[in-house]
């Protein structure tokens, strides 16, 4: 009920203290929510970079796995390629070699190289010219020849010669190489 | 912020205006209970007034200063309705608020902005009307038959006559408008009055043969009778009108009636305004006058037996006195307008 003439004055509990003090507070609460929001954001970046640098370090490392199988794989294939390099080499060494071996009198009209065999086919004037000027040569590198003939017609005689090396021997003589 | 209103205490600032100057109480309610009091009297208002106001409403934001309206042109108007408001006084220069519907209680305007002038250093919250605080007061008593309720200020008198909760009449007195020329002159009148009285009453002794007339001594032989009204059952009849629970009161209260502070003579100055006003009622036809039994004073001065003296010996009223503090009653105005 009211009993007073006149309507008592405004009371607020917000003294000038208390606003001091809630602006103090208001301050500092707000810095720190922006502190606390900002930390959020970082905190969050972070999480993403994270992620995407997991996500970027996997495929690297899948990548980094698949070099190093290419990387092997064409190790081995260097490997292999210095091998058949080599063995081309020998190869070529070794034919022009056959080729040194064949005198000028002697035709060759087909050579076939295989692993453990050399097959020669040609023109020779005589047996004794093959014989002397071919076979014997043939029979120092080779452990097996063997030579057949036919006439060719003009005088001439075609001939087949089948020369083989003995592995086993082949060994035994690298072995014996090494040894000395 | 109505929240925080309640981590705080209340402060209640009460100040009442003395012959002695200014008596201010403080009192400090936490959640509705009391819990502390102060008191202390000053001269005017002086810097150590408002130090020691302050070093109590410096605890709390939420604190009320109250003060009682001692402005003399006051009063109270037995309505509410606007229209009859000016029946009874002029209100256009005045502040009025309706009490519980009933009747209005006002004051000058000019008085309200010089009371707030007076107390700017101070800062006032509530300005309460003397008639509230006797309406507040005695509001146990307000219901019933036509009474007279007088709250005594030591220079003011609120004169409020009620009725079942009613308001019929009222007036504010200054002691200071009391005149001894005035009394002598009201007095003479009276005893004209009474003379007229007797003089139109006088027996015609021409038309009476008194000694011869027997009838007459025998009809005289009834007035034996008279002496029966002395009884204690007739005196009983006639205190049908009083108020038994003030009457057990008033016996605890006795002591503090024998310790007044108030003279005689101001008792007597008092009294006499008091009868004019009663007078007043009764004889202008604005207001409804009814018959007045039973006065019940609030005395916030301590009058003197004299005042009981006074109504019961020349009005035949019954005479009930309750001590006042009027810093309480300002208290529990302000308290009931807070709803604390």
């Amino acid at each position: 009920m009211i009993y007073s003439y006149i309507r008592p004055r405004k009371k607020s509990a917000v003294t000038p203290e208390v606003k001091l003090l809630f602006t103090f507070f208001g301050i500092t609460l707000l810095m720190l929510f922006i502190t606390y929001a900002f930390l959020l954001y970082k905190d969050y970046n972070f999480v993403n970079d994270l992620n995407l640098i997991a996500q970027k370090n996997a495929v690297v490392n899948q990548n980094l796995s698949e070099m190093k199988s290419q990387i092997e794989f064409i190790e081995k294939e260097n490997v292999l390629a210095q091998k058949i390099q080599t063995k081309n080499s020998v190869l070529k060494d070794s034919i022009t070699n056959l080729f040194d071996l064949v005198p000028q009198s002697i035709t060759l009209s087909q050579a076939q190289l295989q692993q453990n065999a050399l097959i020669l086919h040609g023109l020779t004037p005589n047996k004794d010219v093959y014989s002397f000027m071919l076979q014997a040569p043939l029979r120092s590198i080779f452990h097996k020849t063997y030579s057949s003939f036919y006439p060719a017609g003009d005088g001439w005689l075609r001939f087949v010669s089948t020369n083989y090396t003995d592995e086993e021997a082949t060994i035994k003589e690298e072995v014996i190489e090494n040894e000395n | 912020m109505k929240f925080l209103e309640a981590f705080y205490s209340k402060v209640f600032v009460n100040i009442v205006a003395n012959k002695e100057g200014l008596d201010v109480s403080v009192e400090v309610y936490a959640k509705k209970v009391q819990v502390s009091g102060y008191e202390k009297s000053f001269s005017e208002i002086d810097e150590s007034m408002l130090d020691f106001i302050e070093s109590y409403t410096s605890e709390s934001p939420y604190y009320y200063i109250s003060v009682l309206d001692s402005s003399s042109t006051q009063g109270a108007i037995p309505t509410c309705l606007k229209n009859r408001l000016s029946y009874y006084q002029d209100v256009s220069d005045c502040e009025y608020k309706c009490h519980d519907s009933k009747w209005t209680y006002y004051t000058s305007k000019t008085n309200l902005y010089d009371m707030e002038k007076k107390y700017k250093r101070v800062g006032i919250d509530f300005i309460f009307s003397p008639f509230s605080v006797l309406a507040h007061f005695f509001k146990d008593k307000l219901e019933g038959q036509t009474s007279l309720y007088l709250l005594i200020e030591d220079y003011y008198i609120s004169v409020g006559v009620f009725a079942d909760m009613q308001l019929l009449y009222a007036e504010h007195l200054n002691i200071s408008d009391y005149r001894e020329n005035e009394e002598l002159y009201i007095v003479n009148d009276e005893q004209d009055d009474g003379l007229e009285l007797e003089l139109d009453d006088s027996i015609d002794l021409e038309g009476i043969n008194a000694i011869d007339d027997m009838d007459s001594l025998d009809s005289l032989d009834d007035f034996g009778d008279i002496e029966d009204l002395d009884s204690l059952e007739d005196i009983d009849e006639f205190s049908d009108t009083q108020d038994i629970e003030e009457e057990f009161n008033q016996e605890q209260e006795e002591e503090l009636v024998m310790n007044a502070h108030s003279s005689s003579s101001d008792d007597y100055k008092r009294f006499f305004l008091i009868q004019n006003s009663i007078n007043a009622f009764y004889k202008d036809d604005k207001y409804e006058s009814e018959f007045i039994d039973n006065v019940y004073v609030a005395d916030a001065v301590g009058v003197s037996l004299d005042m009981k003296r006074y109504f019961e010996e020349e009005m035949f009223m019954n005479v009930y006195i309750r001590r006042i503090v009027l810093g309480d009653a300002l208290l529990e105005l302000a308290k009931e307008e807070l709803s604390v």
